[in-house]
């Protein structure tokens, strides 16, 4: 169910540090997050897109009261993250970016330990190694031996075995096979069936694209853009490429038709938004091809991040 | 503006992680107990079989006599041995694996590893993390001392010499030994929650042990610069008077308030600072 309340709200959320010292650098800050107000409601899986280095980890962190805020505020299941950041930690599954885990720990033992400190056990655990495909032999073997992506399903593992309200996940399919992600994937669906909330930082487009309701991108700490993924994908352009038999049809003027080229009985052209009109236009040609690229999120990125540079 | 911090959580001791660092610790504190039991022998040996023959041979050498000094303990006597061996480096070296290491391991040095995030990402408050680890040092560095005392009752025991000393005053040795060493892990923690990364934080903590010893020392061995001595934590455990019957209340509460200030400190400044992703 999506709509409900909000599970994270944020208002001006900013956060500046300070950059050197000495000599004509005091007092020199750079801002790590610059303004952000985005509401995440219960029961959606939140994408939150940007480069490396955009704040999205910075966001994270001022969600979850490792840092606090130089501006603004945010409430994170009802409650202020700065001074309720415990009882937020413990409604709340968090996997870092790049998880670090203790070694010398079996990956069993380092799994019922992090689930300890929240005491109340781990419900989902069984569930979350089947289907990440975790065996116990490899769970009895210490971490050390383990290779990356079995590093990232421990730590996928560890923030929702204990069935959390709220996931925050950064980069979560890291180092993870495509198979693995496949999995990682039915998971959060299946989370989005239970109506839990995932907010879901990443920079990798394709994932945001396919598991995520809503995204926000975010670019040098600053919001650019927030949005359902469908809106996003519909008022993005398309690139078509038709063969007709004969010339083709005159195309100038159609609404959303634009960067026509036509050549012969070839024609390529960028198509944003209804598509209504531009069916119209060929309907009475004989089209002998057609190729319509679907709009890609990264295209829909790369342009949010072209205007706002442009701006 | 008042920097706010997190609230919630009981603040105090963690059960779980109580366990955990227990442990995570047990080879080491083992290695070290038997290693500071093992040294615990040793000084109350070589009084009872040397002892005679060194005061003799040391008695009308001013410098034999000063160098003898050393610390504050000798040889000429079980309590003056018992003190010479809580002040040796053999001692300290031993127990810094813990007031010194563990401090610095567990809040920089996860810090820098990364995986403090993962722990802290739990409903654990950060003053109940720095309780938590503070109580398993203290306890660590309190079985470690008695580990000590222990191989000395053991060793005076064995030889017969053990009724040269009251055995009823060797608790107060071990309680203020315990403080000074708690004086060193109060300060290292202080200085590990301060930092983000191990080496300055260990850094800093070793100075603090190395210049407070070198002045005791100095100050043992040197008249003229006795008068240094008073900067010196080592000089607020007189191990040789405690034994022999008198411990200055004025030392306990120094050494009280110096880990009383660094426990503040670390409990205003932990829950107050950024933890910004490791780099």
């Amino acid at each position: 169910m999506i709509g409900g309340p909000a599970a994270i709200v944020t208002h001006g959320l900013s956060k500046t540090y300070g950059v050197g010292r000495g000599l004509g650098r005091a007092g020199a800050t750079v801002a790590a997050l610059d303004d952000l107000t985005i509401e995440v409601r219960e029961g959606e899986i939140f994408g939150f897109l940007g480069p490396n280095g955009a704040g999205k980890s910075t966001t994270i962190r001022l969600l979850l009261g490792f840092l606090h805020p130089s501006a603004g505020n945010a409430q994170v299941l009802g409650r202020d993250a700065v001074s309720d950041s415990v009882a937020i930690r413990g409604r709340v599954g968090y996997l870092p970016g790049g998880i670090a885990l203790y070694d010398t720990m079996t990956g069993e033992s380092l799994l019922d330990y992090l689930a300890d400190l929240y005491g109340r056990g781990a419900p989902r655990r069984a569930e979350l190694v089947e289907r990440l495909e975790l065996s116990a032999a490899t769970l009895r073997r210490p971490v050390r031996d383990y290779s990356r992506g079995m590093r990232q399903k421990i730590g996928i593992i560890q923030a929702l075995q204990h069935d959390p309200e709220l996931a925050i996940l950064d980069e979560p399919s890291e180092g993870l096979d495509p198979l693995m992600q496949r999995a990682f994937y039915a998971v959060l669906d299946g989370l989005r069936r239970e109506g839990r909330t995932v907010f879901f930082s990443s920079h990798v487009l394709s994932e945001v694209e396919r598991v995520c309701d809503r995204v926000a991108i975010i670019r040098s700490g600053r919001l650019v853009a927030l949005s359902d993924i469908e809106v996003l994908l519909d008022r993005r352009r398309r690139h078509v490429e038709m063969r007709f038999a004969g010339d083709a049809p005159a195309l100038e003027g159609v609404p959303g038709v634009s960067d026509l080229i036509a050549q012969g009985g070839s024609l390529s052209c960028q198509l944003e938004g209804d598509v209504g009109p531009f069916l119209a236009a060929i309907a009475h040609a004989q089209v002998r091809d057609l190729t319509i690229e679907p709009a890609r999120l990264e295209e829909a990125f790369l342009e949010y991040y072209e205007d706002a540079t442009a701006a | 503006m008042p920097r706010r911090h997190e609230h919630g959580g009981s603040g105090g001791m963690n059960a779980v992680l109580f366990r955990r660092t227990l442990a995570a610790s047990r080879l080491r504190l083992l290695i070290c107990a038997v290693g500071l039991f093992a040294w615990g022998l040793v000084t109350p040996l070589i009084y009872a079989t040397f002892g005679r023959e060194l005061e003799g041979l040391v008695q009308g050498n001013p410098l034999l006599s000063q160098f003898s000094q050393f610390g504050g303990g000798d040889l000429f006597s079980l309590s003056g041995a018992m003190a010479l061996g809580f002040i040796h480096p053999i001692t300290v070296a031993l127990l810094s694996v813990f007031a010194i290491g563990l401090p610095v391991a567990v809040v920089a040095g996860e810090r820098q590893r990364g995986t403090l995030e993962v722990l802290l990402a739990r409903p654990v408050a950060r003053r109940s993390y720095y309780v938590t680890t503070f109580v398993c040092g203290a306890l660590f560095v309190g079985l470690l001392l008695a580990a000590e005392l222990a191989g000395n009752v053991a060793s005076a025991a064995s030889l017969g010499v053990l009724d040269e000393i009251e055995v009823a005053r060797v608790p107060l040795l071990w309680f203020d030994g315990w403080l000074l060493f708690l004086a060193f892990m109060a300060i290292a923690f202080a200085a590990s929650v301060s930092f983000d990364r191990l080496a300055p934080a260990l850094g800093i903590a070793i100075f603090v042990l190395l210049v407070t010893y070198v002045i005791d020392v100095i100050a043992s061995l040197w008249p003229d610069a006795s008068w240094i001595a008073d900067y010196s934590l080592f000089h607020y455990v007189r191990a040789k008077q405690v034994l022999d019957g008198s411990l200055a209340a004025t030392d306990v509460g120094l050494l009280v308030a110096v880990v009383a200030l660094a426990v503040a400190y670390a409990m205003f400044v932990f829950p107050r600072r950024d933890l910004a992703a490791p780099s």
